[in-house]
């Protein structure tokens, strides 16, 4: 959508594409001014707390002039000026629509904090208890939570994929797992 | 021997063979399955690539980027869903000729076009490349920064749908670029005495992130369950002559148009395939029936998009700035095999660019071949289940990063950045210009420090280099600025009453 607006406005605003568009299941997320004054003072807290850390830098050396404090500097000024004007466009400016964007839902949210949840105590397994046994469990774990519920598959697919990853890069690319 | 025989002798090893076939089989897959991008499996691959030798890892990610340019289209054209951002344009005449008994057709011809899309862009690299080069190596520190300003503001202004988010995102790529060691006087910054700080974030990491898991995470929230049969009914495969006849001048034209497009720096098939459907319809003599089925128009939005890959690798390679966000990513992997693109890398190394072109051709023929001969059975992969492919792009995610350095915190890193590049994707901030300003921002920092030590800030302007790149970074955000304006006063106008 966002695309065909884009080759609008640069074909000089005609409306260049046919009518129907790509993907019938497209249900876009709403426009929220909330989110973008949040957006932007995120940001600007940021580019503040950026400043302060650029302007204490430790230097060896003594500062001044083009000193390793100065492009960070520059670049954390920018960012507040920036988010400014960010701040300034959600509050008083017509809210930005997200057409190109698919709405969320409860039970996304659910799998995709499962699955980060899952993948953060995967690195600790793996830390822990080594590869194979913390990747096939992974794989278990991950399927299970996206849907799958054939014994079949949960057991063949994790094995089949665990050996695979193994052999691609403990033995064909000699990376130490 | 002479750079010529010494890059084809490059690719011709069993070894570089092998990597070709397996970045097909790759790219295929990515480019099919919605969701999984180009830069994103270049992204996952950078981590399983780093340990081979310079030209077999360009093998396997130059073909992945080859090959997912042909696999996009066929869920385009069958399941009216593009496969990569790239295959857009595909669906407008795609899916409508498919819903007219005509899927097969529309494949054949849409992996023709892509292979003469590619091969034109190819000429356009092996010419224009070292001459770019050899120019841009007359650049000093202040016409090297005007570049890297100019290639970024012409990122944020074509890929941002706000340019103050996208100049943001921008920004906070060369700040991030900033963690670790200052390029001149080697004090630590931003590196919290963590140790694992000091060399800076790792790129692949930091791209995963951003392209791989946070693409996937976005995929997890939006993700509804629903049937879309592909069709089954292919129809005929071959043209006729008189339809090779008409997809001759479309072609032309969207060839011409994706070649221009794919040398702009951050501007890729997306927009070419967008602008060449749209060039060609309006060349058309059958205009009324763009977008209801008509062979033309697939023609045209398919040679668009795939004739920008040349165009990419030109000033990626020869400038060193990306040409797109694969480019962005593959800069990452080059930098660790020791290849820095830039002006030097085709004076000191003129056989690589006979070995890019031959790699790429290479690509494309055997892409092309599979496309033409096993076109039925990769339409069946089209059913595979999702929470299959979920599971392994994000195990592959995790063992791919962990690959690059052996160590968890750079897994860790990867995770983080895939959170906040999600939460930048709900907020409608790009990531693209994060990735560019990250590659470019130790580029950009220690050229416009030497050029302000050198000849103080009237050096950005004096030089007439310089002050052009310089003067076009402006335009192009002013251009960006106000096309919306102008749009809306259009739109305005045409709807006021006589």
């Amino acid at each position: 959508m966002a695309e065909q607006e884009k080759l609008a406005a640069s074909s000089g605003g005609v409306k260049a594409l046919p009518d129907e568009p790509a993907g019938d299941e497209h249900q876009p997320a709403s426009p929220s001014r909330r989110m973008e004054i949040a957006t932007a003072s995120v940001a600007l807290a940021l580019a503040l707390l950026a400043l302060v850390l650029s302007r204490n830098i430790h230097l060896r050396m003594g500062g001044g002039g083009l000193d390793p404090k100065w492009w960070p500097t520059l670049l954390s000024s920018a960012a507040i000026a920036l988010s400014t004007v960010l701040l300034c466009f959600s509050i008083f400016a017509q809210t930005v629509r997200r057409d190109d964007l698919e709405s969320s839902h409860r039970d996304g949210w659910v799998r995709m904090l499962s699955a980060l949840a899952l993948s953060a105590l995967y690195v600790f397994a793996w830390w822990t208890t080594g590869y194979l046994v913390a990747t096939a469990l992974y794989l278990v774990a991950l399927l299970w939570l996206f849907g799958l519920r054939s014994w079949k598959g949960l057991i063949i697919f994790p094995l089949v994929t665990t050996a695979f990853i193994y052999g691609l890069f403990q033995i064909l690319l000699k990376v130490p797992l | 021997m002479s750079p010529f025989i010494d890059g084809i002798m490059a690719i011709l090893e069993p070894t570089v063979m092998l990597c070709i076939g397996a970045g097909v089989i790759i790219g295929m897959l990515v480019g099919m399955f919605p969701g999984i991008t180009a830069t994103m499996a270049v992204a996952l691959a950078s981590s399983f690539t780093m340990t081979l030798e310079p030209v077999q890892g360009l093998a396997v990610l130059l073909t992945i980027y080859v090959a997912a340019n042909f696999g996009d289209r066929i869920p385009s054209i069958l399941i009216n869903t593009p496969g990569t951002p790239a295959s857009i344009a595909t669906t407008f005449d795609g899916y409508p000729m498919a819903k007219n008994g005509q899927a097969g057709l529309a494949l054949i011809v849409s992996a023709l076009v892509s292979a003469i899309g590619i091969i034109a862009s190819m000429v356009l690299f092996s010419t224009a490349s070292v001459p770019l080069a050899q120019l841009a190596l007359k650049f000093g520190p202040s016409e090297m920064f005007a570049v890297v300003i100019l290639a970024m503001t012409i990122m944020i202004s074509i890929s941002s749908k706000s340019i103050a988010k996208g100049l943001l995102a921008g920004v906070i790529g060369l700040f991030i670029a900033t963690i670790g060691r200052d390029p001149i006087t080697g004090d630590a910054r931003f590196t919290f005495g963590i140790r694992d700080l000091n060399s800076g974030l790792d790129f692949i990491a930091v791209i995963i992130g951003l392209f791989g898991i946070a693409e996937l995470l976005d995929q997890l929230l939006t993700h509804r369950p629903h049937e879309v049969k592909p069709i089954s009914a292919l129809g005929r495969w071959w043209p006729t002559k008189d339809e090779y006849k008409r997809i001759a001048k479309p072609t032309g034209i969207a060839a011409l148009v994706g070649l221009v497009v794919g040398i702009i720096p951050g501007a890729g098939g997306d927009i070419a395939g967008l602008l060449g459907w749209d060039r060609a319809k309006a060349a058309s003599k059958t205009k009324a029936s763009f977008g209801k089925g008509n062979i033309e128009g697939i023609a045209a939005a398919d040679t668009a998009s795939s004739a920008t890959l040349g165009g990419s690798l030109t000033t990626t390679m020869a400038l060193g700035i990306p040409g797109d966000s694969v480019m962005a990513v593959m800069i990452g992997s080059m930098i660790v095999w020791g290849i820095q693109p830039g002006p030097s890398l085709f004076v000191n190394q003129p056989s690589l660019v006979v070995t890019i072109t031959a790699l790429m051709v290479l690509a494309t023929m055997i892409t092309l071949a599979i496309n033409l001969v096993r076109m039925p059975m990769m339409v069946k992969l089209l059913d595979m289940p999702v929470h299959y492919i979920w599971t392994t792009v994000l195990v592959f995610c995790l063992v791919g990063t962990y690959a690059t350095t052996n160590n968890m915190f750079t897994v860790s890193i990867m995770l983080i950045f895939g959170v906040i590049g999600l939460v930048l994707k709900r907020c409608g901030i790009p990531a693209s210009p994060i990735v560019l300003g990250l590659i470019l921002g130790p580029l950009a920092e220690s050229n416009l420090r030497r050029s302000l030590l050198i000849d103080g800030p009237a050096g950005l302007v004096n030089k007439p280099i310089s002050a052009t790149l310089l003067t076009l970074a402006c335009i192009a955000i002013v251009v960006a600025l106000s096309a919306p304006i102008l749009a809306r006063r259009r739109a305005r106008q045409a709807k006021a009453p006589l």
